[in-house]
């Protein structure tokens, strides 16, 4: 087999050769050394390529110009890219991603993850192409065929019937248009593009009946004596039982559709029509639509008894009510869409039905109905799974999907590989493997935990033991709910990825165990705050943190006048506070005197969190007000350092209470010399 | 001289590049292509006639090598330096250049002793 071609961009010669090594076994490597030559290789061959590693800082043109020209030439949508940068800095991850960067791969570079990293966007790739194409074979075979069998059956009745041989395309054509017209002008029939296409494809059925009339009476090029005209009449109901008389399929939309046409395409508005006299609004409008469609056609088609009429004498025939009556909205759409008509009528009618029904299928697609997929989905959910692939860190993940109609639950290969179960799995609740792997009653907990997001927080994280093989090991599950676009939206299943985190859940409990506590209040000391805090962020290099500092407003006054005592008690109260309001991922600790730590990983919003703890904490103790005041650093901010942020946290801390204590305040850059002048003073 | 001493001779970890390069023969060829690179002539030249941009991104590229040979002691020097001259040059910029001197004069000759023991 060929191997896959990557293109590596970056200026450092010996960052190139160090990913091309862990490359060259299973790809063909291409080099650039900045962006221009990037950008010149990308124009002559992006189609040969797979993936694009891309470093940002280079000389001439940087990734983000060679992003940019990719979108400029749509070479975006085709080829993946993965950042190879030391810039991780969340401002450039963001722009990256906003230029359509796939993954991320920092420095230093890790050859196992490097290689994954690879595989896993190729494969991401593959697997969005295969499925587009599988989407679009099936649009595209469910169309050819049905059209074919239409073509088929038109021309068997029509040269049963003797009528043009395009009669049956032009009703269904009419009635699109019809359609089409009617729903601008009211929505009282409900009729959505599917619904527009449904009843067009049904009218090809219209006449079905005709086929057990003898054909001495179809074809009587003269007038048809009562007798026999009552015979011919018997169509319309004889076509309708046909069509309830199918032995399968009563339950399908087209079927029952079609049920309406054939059997009340001759009644009339006036309730003198047959075969059941309905009247008005009581006919189905798939019926009065095709009946209209028909009339139509018939009077401008020639038939063995009668020459065609133009356009004009039969709108103005049938207004009249020389041929029957109609709904006078139809009657509308008919005279105000003479151009409309012509160009149907004249225009290659096959041609014509085909684009409009690309169209509406298409168009329900987009719609997302009956588990239709359009491109945009499915780079939507690719895009989110790419993200939840990138904050998985450098973990190896196992990823899956989840969807709830079938129930059914699909693993990455690697990660059924990984679990040792099968890749798709349907049932998953009911399965023994699959519950034997997640433990007893894990599932109930993991329904919980999915029930309980929403379309604006549609994101879950939990973390639980799996059993593997023999071992058991901890897991982190980050998953994404997904929902249908109706309103209201309905739960349609979940996309997820499951991260190893044992080996830093373990640390993380031995750190735990030999944490030193404050003596006094049980919460972490200041060396084991630190130690774990720093700890959480090598863990989590891509994770956003805010370490916050919390301090009792006026604590001296609390000891000076009711004692060291009760000193000791608002500590404890706020200490216990504290615990409770944060989360048990979090870090909280006592530095010592009245000043307490905690340490939050955070996502959107964490200034509401802030707020929130900040209150919980104060309150009232022996008629003894505990107030508190709390500067907040964020590592977005300042970056991944304790000790900057524990600097940043004490600036804002000092601001909070010059600007009059009891509130939190934020570090920003204005704070940035707050210190250096009075740090003496507190 | 083994490999893993020329590590200790830099002041870095020799097991950590060791588990990410997985292989001892790339460590050892990198490392020895260390040298080869003109980024820290780039760097040397472009400070010395003023050139930031340049000079930034010659800082900028060792910082990288570095990383991915873990050159802990260079790494953490160029880094400083790359910051402080990633929006124009300040006081600082100076004062770490010449740390960056220093640790890569060192760096630099540890990685030469190893080349020589293996020739020799």
């Amino acid at each position: 087999m060929k191997k896959e071609k990557i293109l590596i961009a970056d200026d450092s010669e010996m960052n190139r050769s160090i990913l091309a090594d862990m490359l060259s076994d299973s790809y063909e490597i291409i080099e650039a050394e900045d962006g221009v030559q990037a950008v010149s290789i990308l124009k002559n061959s992006v189609a040969d390529l797979s993936l694009l590693l891309l470093d940002i800082v280079m000389p001439r043109m940087d990734g983000f110009g060679v992003l940019e020209a990719m979108n400029q030439n749509g070479w975006i949508e085709d080829l993946p890219v993965i950042i190879i940068s030391a810039e991780t800095s969340s401002s450039h991850v963001e722009r990256a991603y906003e230029l359509g960067a796939t993954d991320f791969i920092a420095r230093p570079f890790d050859a196992i993850i490097v290689q994954r990293r690879v595989v896993n966007s190729l494969l991401l790739y593959a697997k969005q192409k295969r499925l587009i194409s599988l989407v679009e074979d099936q649009v595209y075979e469910k169309e050819r065929q049905s059209d074919l069998m239409i073509d088929i059956l038109s021309h068997i009745m029509e040269f049963r019937n003797g009528e043009s041989g395009l009669h049956i395309l032009h009703v269904r054509n009419l009635t699109d248009l019809l359609l089409s017209c009617l729903v601008k002008k009211t929505d009282k029939y409900k009729l959505t593009m599917a619904d527009i296409s449904l009843i067009s494809t049904a009218s090809a059925l219209h006449d079905v009946g005709k086929m057990a009339i003898d054909e001495k009476i179809l074809n009587k090029p003269g007038k048809l004596t009562d007798e026999e005209f009552e015979i011919m009449k018997t169509h319309s109901a004889i076509g309708a039982n046909m069509i309830s008389d199918l032995p399968v399929h009563q339950q399908e939309q087209l079927v029952k559709t079609a049920y309406e046409i054939c059997r009340w395409h001759h009644e009339r508005w006036d309730g003198r029509g047959y075969p059941d006299g309905l009247k008005g609004d009581e006919i189905p409008i798939s019926a009065q639509v095709v009946s209209l469609a028909d009339v139509y056609d018939a009077l401008t088609s020639e038939r063995v008894y009668k020459p065609p009429f133009s356009h004009e004498e039969a709108v103005d025939m049938i207004t009249h009510g020389k041929c029957g009556v109609f709904n006078p909205l139809l009657l509308e759409c008919l005279s105000e869409n003479v151009e409309k008509f012509l160009a149907t009528l004249s225009s290659d009618p096959i041609d014509e039905l085909k684009r409009s029904k690309i169209r509406s299928i298409s168009e329900e697609m987009l719609k997302n109905e009956g588990g239709g997929v359009s491109k945009r989905t499915l780079r939507l959910l690719d895009r989110e799974r790419m993200r939840n692939n990138f904050y998985a860190s450098m973990t190896e993940s196992v990823q899956f999907e989840y969807g709830i109609n079938p129930s059914m639950i699909t693993f990455s290969g690697w990660g059924a590989k990984k679990l040792g179960v099968e890749e798709i799995i349907m049932n998953p609740s009911q399965d023994p493997k699959l519950n034997d792997i997640l433990g007893e009653g894990a599932w109930p907990k993991l329904e919980r935990a999915v029930r309980a997001t929403t379309p604006e927080h549609p994101e879950m994280r939990l973390d639980l033991p799996l059993k593997t093989g023999d071992a058991v090991r901890w897991y982190r599950l980050v998953t994404r709910s997904l929902w249908t676009d109706d309103a209201p939206p309905k739960f349609d299943g979940v996309i997820g990825t499951a991260m190893d985190i044992h080996d830093s859940h373990s640390k993380m409990q031995e750190l735990e165990k030999k944490a030193a506590r404050d003596p006094l209040t049980g919460l972490l000391n200041r060396a084991s705050a630190r130690e774990k805090i720093e700890f959480k962020m090598l863990d989590h290099p891509q994770s956003r943190f805010a370490l916050a500092i919390i301090d009792l407003d006026d604590f001296k006054k609390a000891n000076d006048i009711y004692g060291h005592m009760f000193g000791d008690e608002v500590l404890k109260f706020v200490a216990k506070n504290l615990r409770e309001s944060i989360r048990e991922s979090d870090v909280s600790g006592r530095f010592g005197g009245e000043e307490f730590l905690m340490f939050l990983e955070y996502k959107t919003d964490i200034e509401k969190t802030v707020d929130r703890i900040r209150r919980s904490v104060c309150g009232v103790i022996e008629n003894y007000t505990v107030s508190v005041t709390v500067g907040v650093a964020l590592s977005d901010k300042v970056g991944l350092d304790y000790e900057k942020l524990l600097h940043a946290a004490d600036a804002a801390l000092y601001a909070g209470k010059r600007g009059g204590k009891a509130q939190y305040r934020f570090y920003d850059d204005s704070m940035k010399n707050l210190l250096e002048s009075d740090t003496q003073d507190i | 001289m083994t490999i893993e001493q020329c590590y200790a001779l830099m002041g870095s970890d020799y097991t950590d590049v060791l588990n990410r390069l997985r292989s001892e023969r790339l460590v050892q060829k990198f490392v020895l292509k260390f040298l080869d690179d003109k980024s820290y002539e780039l760097l040397c030249t472009s400070m010395e006639t003023g050139n930031n941009e340049d000079a930034f991104r010659a800082a900028h590229t060792i910082k990288g090598m570095c990383q991915n040979l873990g050159l802990t002691v260079l790494m953490r020097s160029s880094s400083e330096l790359t910051e402080s001259l990633r929006n124009g040059p300040t006081p600082e910029s100076g004062p770490l250049f010449e740390q960056v001197k220093a640790d890569y004069a060192m760096t630099a000759e540890a990685i030469k002793a190893y080349k020589d023991s293996l020739e020799a």
